[in-house]
């Protein structure tokens, strides 16, 4: 039996840096939300203050988490190293700085933004030409892969789209604004977060419950009927061909269809009875991304364009699918990368915790439910159109955020 | 006890830190050789492809087995053919998972 080379680990530091700052991006981002309660009430989304606020939280902590994230799991997932990581260090300070700048300038002077955005976009394409050098090192292609050659692709169209918008801002020289800005949404949060969390989840929920056996069968569904759906839905915005939308959201949700099939049958047959609370959370998101995608379709084949509908249609799927994905994985994460760093070596030698030993599970539980409770609570003050009840919502988002980036900091104390 | 009895003994001591469950148990252990040196050579796998764990497990192993005045130097070869199946664990492992 031929023995397999498995150096592909990445030094604990780089995804490290991503993940505190997107733990205090999350922190910054749901304080401006609650600061800014009134607007949001009123379905008032297109702000400075809340673009601001979307893009810290899109942005800086899901995008710097993904970041992080991808610089540990591209090489276990892939089985290849990370090409550069000295370029990676370089890459998160001008990603971090250009997307500092960029944000404040969105929210304070908007006609400025585009020079915080061009820095931001240079760092996301040095992130880009990382992630292509250490893929093309991957002779074996299989369906991962193409999820995740897809959501790079969509994370270089929506910089592309969100640099167009800025630039219009300060220049107004770009024509087909509204189109501008729905592909830039679209490719950004179905395209690149979507689908780089199914991309990683083919591997981490195997991972997390033990799974063996599994057919993968509807992996190829899920990715060309997902692809269809985005391409249907961003040319909609530029063509106007009768059920091009309707067709793309349809695609949407049988793609997810797909994807949802294949990580029931990956739970079904799982070997661990109990999974930790933290990856339940992020289970738990699939069925909220299944259901809003259903949701979708149904709407854009009712004709409904109202504007509140379709702004909190895309709230909830922000929070409870990509931000409750993320928030999940990454209470998995933590207490991987440190054990790694703190305890791998001592392994054998000493008695040493366990990974769910890094963490206080019931905390995190608390936590979870907490944000189940305050984006529930924010949803419902619409639906009542209660002032005081998003006020609430608003403010246990923030207080869960803040308690939620101190335990997963806390874990390197540990 | 032989010394391939007393290493494989001493594998039970190293956990996958995710599950709980030793590495033996677990099925992971393809098989101990060990030459005229007690120069020892882990054959194993992983339960998935890629398992970030792999580096702290083999540490756990040398590790572990360095502790054994017999053994020589040890070498952990890790291999995807024949892939992990969970027929491969104890019956002590599969309740501890599964209850």
């Amino acid at each position: 039996m031929n023995g397999v080379n498995l150096k592909t680990n990445t030094n604990i530091k780089l995804p490290l840096s991503f993940i505190i700052y997107a733990l205090a991006a999350l922190a910054f981002a749901v304080v401006v939300l609650f600061a800014n309660s009134g607007e949001l009430l009123a379905g008032e989304f297109r702000m400075p203050k809340i673009w601001m606020s979307a893009h810290v939280l899109l942005l800086g902590f899901a995008l710097m988490t993904a970041m992080g994230a991808m610089y540990q799991l591209v090489p276990v997932t892939f089985l290849t190293p990370i090409w550069n990581q000295g370029f990676g260090y370089v890459q998160f300070a001008v990603t971090a700085v250009g997307l500092t700048v960029f944000a404040l300038l969105l929210g304070y002077r908007t006609e400025l933004a585009v020079y915080g955005a061009g820095v931001f976009v240079i760092g996301v394409l040095m992130f880009l030409f990382q992630m292509g050098m250490t893929l093309r090192a991957k002779k074996e292609h299989n369906v991962m892969y193409y999820f995740l050659i897809s959501a790079l692709t969509s994370l270089f169209l929506t910089i592309t789209f969100g640099f167009m918008l800025v630039f219009n801002f300060a220049f107004g020289e770009v024509f087909h604004h509204v189109s501008v800005l729905l592909s830039h949404m679209t490719a950004g949060v179905a395209g690149w977060f979507t689908m780089l969390i199914m991309a990683l989840s083919y591997k981490l929920v195997p991972m997390f419950s033990l799974s063996h056996g599994f057919s993968m069968k509807w992996s190829k569904g899920a990715l060309s009927l997902y692809l269809m759906g985005l391409v249907a839905l961003i040319l909609s915005y530029w063509i106007d061909l009768a059920g091009l939308r309707q067709s793309g959201f349809l695609f949407l949700f049988f793609g997810f269809g797909c994807y949802f099939l294949d990580m029931k049958e990956i739970l079904t047959k799982r070997m661990k009875k109990n999974l930790d609370h933290p990856f339940t959370f992020s289970i738990f998101a699939i069925i909220n991304g299944l259901v809003i995608h259903f949701l979708a379709a149904l709407a854009a084949f009712l004709k409904n364009d109202s504007q509140t509908f379709w702004s909190w249609l895309i709230f909830l799927y922000i929070f409870t699918w990509i931000l409750f994905s993320i928030i999940g994985y990454l209470y998995k994460i933590m207490p991987f990368l440190w054990w790694t760093h703190k305890y791998s070596e001592k392994s054998g030698k000493e008695e040493v915790p366990l990974l769910k030993d890094l963490l206080n599970e019931r905390l995190g539980t608390a936590l979870f439910i907490l944000f189940i409770f305050s984006v529930g609570g924010i949803f419902l003050s619409v639906a009542l159109e209660t002032g005081m009840l998003l006020f609430i919502g608003l403010g246990l988002l923030a207080f869960t955020s803040f308690l939620y980036g101190i335990s997963v900091i806390m874990v390197l104390f540990k | 006890m032989s010394l391939k009895e007393e290493v494989l003994e001493a594998l039970r001591d190293v956990l996958d830190p995710e599950l709980g469950v030793n590495i033996v148990d677990l099925g992971l252990i393809y098989g101990v050789d060990i030459n005229e040196n007690n120069d020892v050579v882990v054959t194993m796998t992983l339960t998935t492809p890629g398992c970030p764990l792999h580096d702290s497990i083999s540490h756990g192993i040398r590790n572990r087995l360095a502790v054994i005045d017999e053994v020589g130097k040890v070498d952990v070869n890790i291999v995807w053919d024949p892939p992990w199946d969970p027929s491969r664990m104890s019956e002590a492992a599969k309740k501890f998972l599964w209850g």
